[in-house]
């Protein structure tokens, strides 16, 4: 599906990160793994560390740091948002949903709307195309899009498939109503037939917490699970990744009559380099303009990897001028989100850690 | 393509089949997992424009059986 939205702008950035790290040699050793496949895996995929969320700190507590942090950089009262977007697939609870939590701990008006999307490494894209929406559109004239993810805490220690690539993160970002005629250029679509290769089956109305007992079952490379734990399969992920991230960057900058020449960036979801860099190169891009160092750092962020990119490679270009940037994330679902549009001057507040002193 | 360009090709990219031969078990070689399987997945995007599935290259038992999904 494709939409230009005109008469808005990216006002602000920001990124809170889990504050524990863990190093993927040091965990691989632990679990009794040989180093030298670990090492040759930590440089074939490019994983080297990831910040998880310390105990009793979830997505909400990481957006709501981004956010407070993200007004206090903007000089903005939160009286001043007329609307909440929460992108996120670890909410706190079923209901009610994080948007509104974070309504109430900012102290919005009772005015400004509150909602959910329960997306993954899509989401941010989605997020801010809602976003848009709502400010040319829908009567806001101020959204605050927070999105993230706390995965860590889905994947099981001994399935190397998925505990060593997630890290946890929230972001915020200020997207406003303005004169600005330029418009933003999205493609948002959706494969359902992937559903399954990137799931956690137990624990929804489908199959509820308490239906079966946690039973751990090994794969055919040793990894171990159990229902209620995040499964996916890699190697349909990476070609899903393959199948239609290109064609929707492509369809985006055909509208936005980007070439990748006169284009500052293209800046992928992280999910990890080895993805990152071959996306980037089917997509036509030089590795200098696909950034995929942040992964590295921080790990697979969900929703929460594109604006922590963004932070990551463009802080100081962004802070002063614009720039004409493709954005694109892809996942579970199958779901994927491109958006081709010129962003910034902006205000961005630097990833942190949360909580601080951990 | 003969066989044995396509193993002397899947050979450079992918050093887990240096040494194999087209009748050697994928199940033998040393680092045969996920990590190999992604490997062989974007050897045949990038060098065949290729899509091969995760289920297609596990459904191979020997480096012969992954050969002839090439083109």
């Amino acid at each position: 599906m494709h939409s230009s939205i005109t008469n808005v702008r990216l006002a602000g950035l920001a990124v809170s990160t889990g504050s524990l790290t863990r190093d993927f040699i040091t965990d691989g050793l632990a679990l009794g793994l040989d180093r030298v496949m670990l090492e040759r895996t930590a440089q074939t995929i490019g994983l080297r560390q990831r910040k998880v969320a310390a105990p009793g700190i979830t997505a909400l507590d990481l957006c709501e740091d981004a956010a407070r942090r993200l007004l206090d950089a903007a000089g903005l009262d939160a009286s001043s948002i007329d609307a909440v977007i929460f992108v996120t697939q670890t909410p706190d609870h079923s209901q009610p949903n994080n948007a509104s939590l974070l309504h109430g701990r900012l102290g919005l008006a009772t005015g400004a709307a509150a909602f959910d999307l329960s997306l993954g490494c899509s989401g941010w894209v989605y997020g801010l195309q809602q976003a848009a929406l709502l400010c040319a559109h829908g009567g806001a004239a101020r959204v605050l899009l927070c999105a993230g993810d706390t995965l860590s805490r889905l994947t099981h220690a001994k399935d190397r498939s998925t505990d060593p690539l997630f890290g946890d993160a929230g972001s915020a970002a200020l997207i406003e109503r303005t004169g600005l005629a330029a418009a933003w250029h999205f493609e948002l679509g959706a494969d359902g037939a992937g559903a399954n290769a990137i799931i956690v089956p137990q624990g929804g109305a489908r199959m509820p917490h308490d239906s079966k007992p946690l039973t751990e079952i090994p794969d055919l490379d040793g990894n171990v699970r159990h229902a209620a734990n995040l499964s996916m399969q890699g190697g349909e992920v990476f070609n899903f990744s393959l199948r239609q991230a290109p064609p929707a960057v492509a369809a985006v900058m055909r509208h936005a009559h980007y070439t990748v020449e006169a284009t500052d960036g293209l800046v992928l979801h992280q999910a990890n380099r080895f993805v990152i860099t071959t996306v980037g190169r089917k997509c036509g891009f030089p590795a200098e303009k696909t950034p995929s160092d942040v992964v590295e750092r921080y790990g697979n962020q969900s929703s929460a990897s594109i604006p922590c990119a963004l932070i990551h490679a463009f802080t100081e270009p962004l802070s002063a001028r614009s720039l004409r940037l493709v954005l694109c994330g892809f996942g579970v679902g199958w779901s994927w989100g491109a958006v081709a549009a010129e962003f910034g001057p902006l205000v961005i507040a630097p990833i942190q850690p949360y909580p601080y002193s951990a | 393509m003969t066989s044995a360009e396509k193993l002397q090709a899947l050979q450079h990219d992918v050093d887990f089949f240096v040494g194999a031969t087209e009748h050697t078990p994928l199940a033998t070689l040393p680092n045969w997992g996920s990590l190999a399987v992604l490997l062989v997945i974007l050897h045949c995007e990038t060098k065949y424009d290729l899509v091969v599935t995760g289920p297609q290259v596990r459904g191979c038992k020997t480096v012969g059986d992954l050969l002839k999904l090439l083109p």
